[in-house]
């Protein structure tokens, strides 16, 4: 997957972070992580339950501002007063729960918001046929045949759910698309599908944050890695600079890990 | 949902590569265009609507004429245009409880502004022309209000309008009684008959036209409307028929024009016998007319499916699969039942059916639903059964045919009653008629496993052409009458315009919540309001104009009945908001939100109407009058969750 | 929005302002309708001084036993409370009967307390207890549904409590051992109405019901089957809170029956509902009606309907106040045990124009 550290990749990182850092009263919910994310590039972020991972999307998509560090997109320092101001500067999240309504069509769903629309106001409608036929191609795009963009989303499968979300996000113009655990409900094959999509994207020239606890889905798809736990950054390293054995061990908390290690080697062996 | 997407899954994979799906097994991928229609909401309430028409037109003589519609119709507009605008509020995931309260309190409020100060007490003396708009804004206020209460204080809106609901109740009884000294207030029509005294009636007879004008029936005398009826009705069948084949059987690659010879001669014959029907009056007549009909049904569709279809190569054999035993046996033992109770209470032969609670009653009902549910069961053994093969479809359909003929005779013997003499008869027939055609149909011709876009096309429009013929046909017959009924003393059938603003209502809504951005949003806001958030739905607004829309509907139910009955009474319209909801959910829509249909609330307005008309026009004991409410609702929406499910099971 | 927000408050503050400013001529009579309990015991508590003088004479030892703690309410005619539990302030029948009551209430200077049960006998019984626990010096009670209600104003019989029944209830005052009842018998009525169509030459009767399982309404309808000569059809129509259907109810029957003539609606709505319906459907009949209201009135007037059964309710509200009041303080007993009947009277086209002066002052 090594090609996917393409000729997109430019001199500006899309997304730069430097020791940022969360507070919530006097809880340290997040703090010193530093990362980039370049075009072309899936920088993941790895943690186990409560490391901060969600802190950390919700500071890149908006929905909560940073307290320390400096928070620069494409150059410039900024820091996002809602969710709507960070998709309008190109930073689309596709949350676990997908943002999608299971019993609206594929169609409706894709372009929801942000209807394409026929008419002269104050009379306006929804140009169903372009909205369909383009929810059809750019799910062609991706690489997914949808027979019928009417059937409801809820009839689709975990990974096909996934595809829509980051096709809509694609199709409406983010920069960085953040994915927040897009695997973690899903069963392997399924998974697999999901990671596929994700290298697709990144091909198209996105900048990609993928966000999961599980080392084996992010170490083939990921440029960079951003390792979280209990708040504090572990470490950000490319994909050179690490193996995914050392990942997993990382993302336990290092020492912690090898010292159960012993102790259990010291248990069996003696 | 868990099973849906496991299977969801292994189709899936099929679809992963486009080549697998070409030659893979093109039944899963293809759902015809019935199964996609069954999955609206509405359906279910249309097919119960249907049935529950038929129902009370068999037992009552004045339900099925132009003035039982014409009453049915004035009790659903009102009931529609509140039961449509609170349907969307309910897909947006909201209720509104105080919708019932607020019609009876914005009519008030426009007579309040109406009414003479110096006549007897009270009231503004405004003219109509501004006392609409104040009390239009009124009603946008008062929408805004509760949108704004639900959103701010994230209540329940259950709560917050139930409170909306006891202060209007209140706010209504307080003023009138305030201001009028009276618990209504009146007179609408007060507006006219002063007139001279106060130089010009204020608009009165302009929005007099506009919202309650009437059309007599009786005064549009065309004798050429029976052929009309006729003509307009038939075609309109025999292009939905053909709709139909178009949509199920595969089209020849060389159309056969062998075919068009018994098509035409079955055309003729449908028309010579609906009109040899049309002009006997006595039970012979109408046993002749129904064969000739029957007959002219069988040819005619054979005669179609020749010209355009492609016959079937293998038409499977016959196998014993208890899938469809259970429900052949179900069916055979229904119908045997039904037979058996309309005998064993056949006690005395009083001449009135109508009354339920007759011997003569109990029987008619035990036999129509016994009869119905072993029709229905066959028609379920012959769809199992036809999935592996089109011999046992065809066999089980025939069973079924014959079993809806022996029944026609056996009413026609038994009953006393005139009416089931020769309508339920003749229509028993027919039905017989049509299912042995589409045996033999099914039987010959090749059925489409695979989507063609061309012949979708073309059967959408010869159905669209179609049933606008039958629409005009049914409107041209309630519309119009001849002077052969009058001179026999019909009753006086006024159409108002109420009917008109209740089809234009839901016609808009049904356009708004289907082609128009705020229906996606308001799919969405009750579907999942907290993605709709995220995706950059403006959820709060939308629910706001929701309940805007509630109460615009309610201010226009309010005129309506202001201009209708002279006076609003304080407890106009209060508790009525039941009566709206239970509407939506008999139309299909969910009460958890995200789902539904303005189409199918509108419908079952309708369900509504004909349950409150057919039960004094069936001169059923007024007592038990709920008992028969609630069963037929309670079909109604199990019909409705069955037909869905079964729709979704199939997806 | 704000702009929105400030333009409906105009909106709503003119049209208040302009449907206010035609009641000015009648303020007086909308500041006596619009008394309410609390404001009606406060007027008696400012008058305290003057009604001890008046009620002096009414002490009376006797009473103290029976009536407890109360007694020393007794001597003061400004201290006594009466409660008249009703089953509906709907239509505008109760809001007559209300004012019957303000009006007595006022006359011989006592507390009122007006308590309507919306239709629901469960509340009614809610209300005689809670009227018992105050220590009500006597209760006027109308008996829609008598099983329910009995054994609760009997209860209050045997406090010692004056009770009288009004409205509804002429079966069963006795059985509670109520001193007596104010109202019109139903069958009475619905007798009265049935010789009525006779004389009208009526052949077959449809007697609409705007409620189930109102006994009252059910009453009207038995005396019609008593008098009237011909055949009695009697059917549940529909609520007066729909109209329409109350009005395609009554279509419906009269098209399944056409031999139906005549029609009594047994409410004031009904039988407008009712001609209503016979307009629509070009049918010549003969209508009746129960009580009254203005447009009914109007009718009857111009000859649309034939006659309507008034009960005179305006008695039912002040007879029972000034009864208790009188049994209190004077114990005099009403009635020697038969019920104090307050119709029927007939308003026909004769009489409808004075009656229809006197309906406006609210009073018939």
């Amino acid at each position: 997957m090594s090609e996917s550290i393409s000729e997109s990749r430019s001199e500006t990182p899309l997304l730069e972070l430097d020791n940022i850092g969360k507070y919530y009263g006097n809880i340290i919910a997040l703090t010193g992580v530093t990362t980039e994310v370049r075009a072309g590039e899936v920088t993941c972020v790895l943690g186990d339950n409560g490391a901060g991972k969600s802190t950390f999307i919700k500071i890149l998509a908006g929905v909560h501002q940073h307290d320390e560090g400096t928070f620069k997109l494409e150059g410039d320092e900024v820091s996002f007063d809602s969710p709507r101001d960070a998709l309008n500067r190109g930073i689309a999240a596709v949350y676990q729960d997908l943002a999608m309504v299971p019993l609206m069509s594929v169609w409706r769903n894709f372009f929801l918001g942000a209807e394409p629309r026929k008419g002269v106001w104050p009379l306006t409608w929804i140009d169903k046929g372009t909205a369909k036929r383009t929810a059809k191609e750019e799910m062609a795009k991706m690489g997914i045949d949808i027979r019928d963009t009417e059937q409801p989303v809820g009839t689709l499968s975990g990974g096909e759910r996934q595809s829509v979300a980051i096709a809509r996000a694609v199709y409406f113009g983010a920069k960085v698309l953040i994915l927040d655990e897009p695997t973690s409900a899903l069963g392997v094959k399924q998974s697999g599908v999901v990671l596929r999509y994700i290298v697709e994207a990144a091909k198209r020239g996105l900048g990609v944050i993928f966000i999961t606890h599980n080392p084996a889905h992010a170490y083939p798809v990921g440029d960079r890695f951003l390792i979280l736990n209990r708040g504090h950054s572990m470490g950000n390293f490319a994909k050179d600079e690490v193996s995914q054995s050392e990942l997993t061990q990382l993302m336990a908390g290092g020492a912690e890990l090898e010292q159960l290690q012993h102790e259990l080697a010291a248990a069996t062996g003696g | 949902m868990s099973d849906v997407s496991t299977v969801d899954a292994s189709e899936q994979e099929a679809r992963q590569s486009p080549s697998a799906v070409a030659d893979g097994d093109e039944r899963l991928a293809y759902r015809g265009v019935f199964t996609r229609l069954l999955v609206r909401p509405e359906i279910g309430a249309t097919i119960a609507a249907m049935a529950i028409w038929v129902f009370f037109w068999a037992v009552s003589v004045p339900f099925g004429l132009a003035s039982g519609a014409a009453s049915v119709l004035d009790v659903a507009s009102t009931l529609g245009i509140m039961a449509v605008a609170v349907s969307m509020l309910m897909i947006g995931g909201e209720f509104d409880l105080s919708s019932g309260a607020a019609t009876g309190a914005l009519g008030m409020i426009t007579l309040l502004l109406v009414r003479d100060f110096t006549g007897e007490m009270g009231g503004a003396g405004f003219s109509l022309w501004i006392a609409l708009p104040i009390s239009f804004a009124f009603a946008i206020g008062l929408g805004w209000f509760n949108g704004t209460m639900v959103n701010r204080t994230s209540l329940p809106s259950f709560i917050v309008t139930l409170a909306s609901f006891f202060i209007l109740k209140g706010a209504k009884l307080g003023f009138s009684k305030l201001l009028v000294d009276q618990i209504q207030v009146g007179k609408m029509d007060d507006l006219a008959l002063n007139a001279d005294t106060r130089g010009g009636d204020k608009g009165y007879a302009f929005f007099q036209r506009l919202f309650a004008g009437e059309w007599v029936r009786n005064e549009h005398v065309w004798s050429g409307r029976d052929l009309l009826y006729t003509v307009a009705t038939l075609a309109g069948i025999c292009l939905i028929v053909l709709a139909v084949y178009e949509f199920r059987f595969a089209r020849r690659q060389q159309m056969n024009a062998g075919g068009v010879i018994p098509f035409i001669l079955g055309l003729a014959g449908l028309v010579a016998g609906q009109l040899y029907l049309h002009n006997t009056d006595d039970t012979t007549g109408n046993w002749i007319g129904s064969a000739i009909i029957a007959f002219s049904i069988l040819l005619t569709g054979f005669g179609l499916a020749l010209w355009r279809y492609e016959p079937l190569a293998d038409r499977g054999s016959f196998n014993l699969d208890p899938s469809w035993l259970k429900w052949f046996g179900a069916g055979v033992a229904a119908l045997v039942l039904s037979v058996i109770a309309a005998r064993a209470l056949d006690a005395d032969n009083s001449d009135n059916i109508y009354l339920l609670f007759t011997e003569q009653g109990i029987r008619a009902i035990l036999f129509i639903s016994l009869a119905a549910a072993g029709a229905v069961m066959l028609l379920m053994a012959a769809n199992i059964a036809g999935r592996s093969s089109q011999l046992m479809r065809s066999a089980l359909l025939f069973d079924a045919a014959v079993a809806t003929a022996l029944m026609a005779f056996f009413i026609r013997s038994q009953s006393a009653s005139p009416k089931f003499r020769s309508e339920v008869f003749s229509v028993m027939l027919v039905i017989a008629a049509v299912m042995v055609t589409w045996a033999a149909v099914t039987y010959i011709f090749r059925e489409r496993r695979e989507p063609d876009a061309q012949a979708d096309a073309f059967a959408q429009r010869v159905l669209l052409v179609g049933m606008l013929s039958v629409i005009v046909g049914v409107g041209t017959r309630l519309l119009f009458t001849v002077q052969n009924e009058i001179d026999n003393g019909i009753s006086r059938t006024v159409f108002s315009v109420r009917t008109l603003w209740f089809i234009l209502f839901a016609a808009v809504c049904t356009w708004v919540l289907g082609r128009t951005p705020f229906g996606s949003w308001v799919f969405a806001v009750g579907g999942n309001k907290d993605a709709a958030r995220q995706i950059g739905v403006p959820a709060g607004r939308t629910k706001t104009q929701l309940f805007m829309l509630v109460s615009v509907a309610a201010w226009l139910v309010g005129t309506l009945l202001a201009f209708r009955l002279n006076t609003i009474q304080a407890s106009t319209g209060d508790g009525e908001e039941f009566e709206y909801i239970i509407a939506a959910v008999v139309g299909g829509t969910a009460l958890t939100g995200g789902y539904g249909s303005t189409l199918g609330a509108a419908i079952g307005a309708v369900i509504m109407a004909m349950s409150f008309q057919g039960i004094p026009a069936s001169r059923w004991n007024s007592d038990w009058r709920f008992v028969f409410l609630g069963v037929i609702l309670l079909v109604a929406v199990i019909a409705n969750n069955f037909i869905r499910s079964k729709a979704e099971a199939s997806r | 929005m704000k702009n929105l927000k400030s333009l409906l408050a105009l909106l709503f503050a003119i049209a208040l302002l302009a449907a206010a400013c035609g009641s000015d001529d009648d303020a007086a009579s909308d500041d006596a309708s619009a008394d309410d309990a609390a404001e009606a015991s406060d007027d008696s508590s400012d008058d305290d001084a003057a009604s001890d003088d008046e009620a002096d004479e009414g002490d009376d030892d006797a009473m103290a036993d029976d009536e407890g703690e109360a007694d020393v309410d007794l001597s003061q005619g400004g201290d006594l409370t009466f409660h008249m539990i009703t089953h509906s302030e709907d239509g505008p029948f109760w809001s007559v009967v209300k004012k019957g009551m303000d009006a007595a209430c006022e006359d011989v200077d006592v507390s009122c307390v007006w308590m309507p049960g919306n239709n629901d006998p469960t509340q009614m019984v809610t209300d005689i207890q809670t009227a018992i626990g105050e220590g009500s010096s006597g209760i006027a009670a109308s008996l829609p549904s008598p099983d329910q209600l009995i054994p609760e104003l009997q209860k209050a019989v045997a406090e010692g409590i004056p009770v009288y029944t009004l409205n509804s209830g002429a079966n069963d005052y006795g059985t509670i051992g109520a001193t007596t009842h104010v109202g019109q018998s139903e069958d009475v009525a619905g007798e009265g109405a049935g010789l009525r169509f006779n004389d009208l030459g009526a052949t077959k009767v449809l007697c609409g019901r705007q409620e189930q399982s109102n006994v009252g309404l059910e009453e009207r309808c038995n005396g019609l089957k008593a008098t009237f000569d011909g055949e009695v059809v009697d059917e549940f129509v529909g609520l007066d809170a729909d109209q329409t259907e109350q009005i395609n109810g009554v279509k419906a029957i009269l098209e399944a029956d056409p031999d139906i003539d005549g029609f009594l609606g047994v409410g004031p709505v009904i039988a407008m509902s009712g001609l209503q319906a016979a307009t629509d459907l070009g049918r010549d009949l003969h209508i009746g009606g129960f009580d009254m209201t203005p447009e009914l009135l109007d009718a009857i007037e111009a000859g649309d309907i034939a006659f309507t059964v008034d009960q005179q309710q305006y008695l039912q509200g002040y007879l029972p106040i000034i009864l208790m009041y009188l049994e209190v303080t004077n114990q005099n007993q009403a009635g020697g045990g038969l019920p104090i009947l307050t119709g029927p009277g007939f308003v026909t086209p004769d009489n409808a124009a004075a009656v229809k002066e006197l309906s406006a002052a609210g009073t018939r």
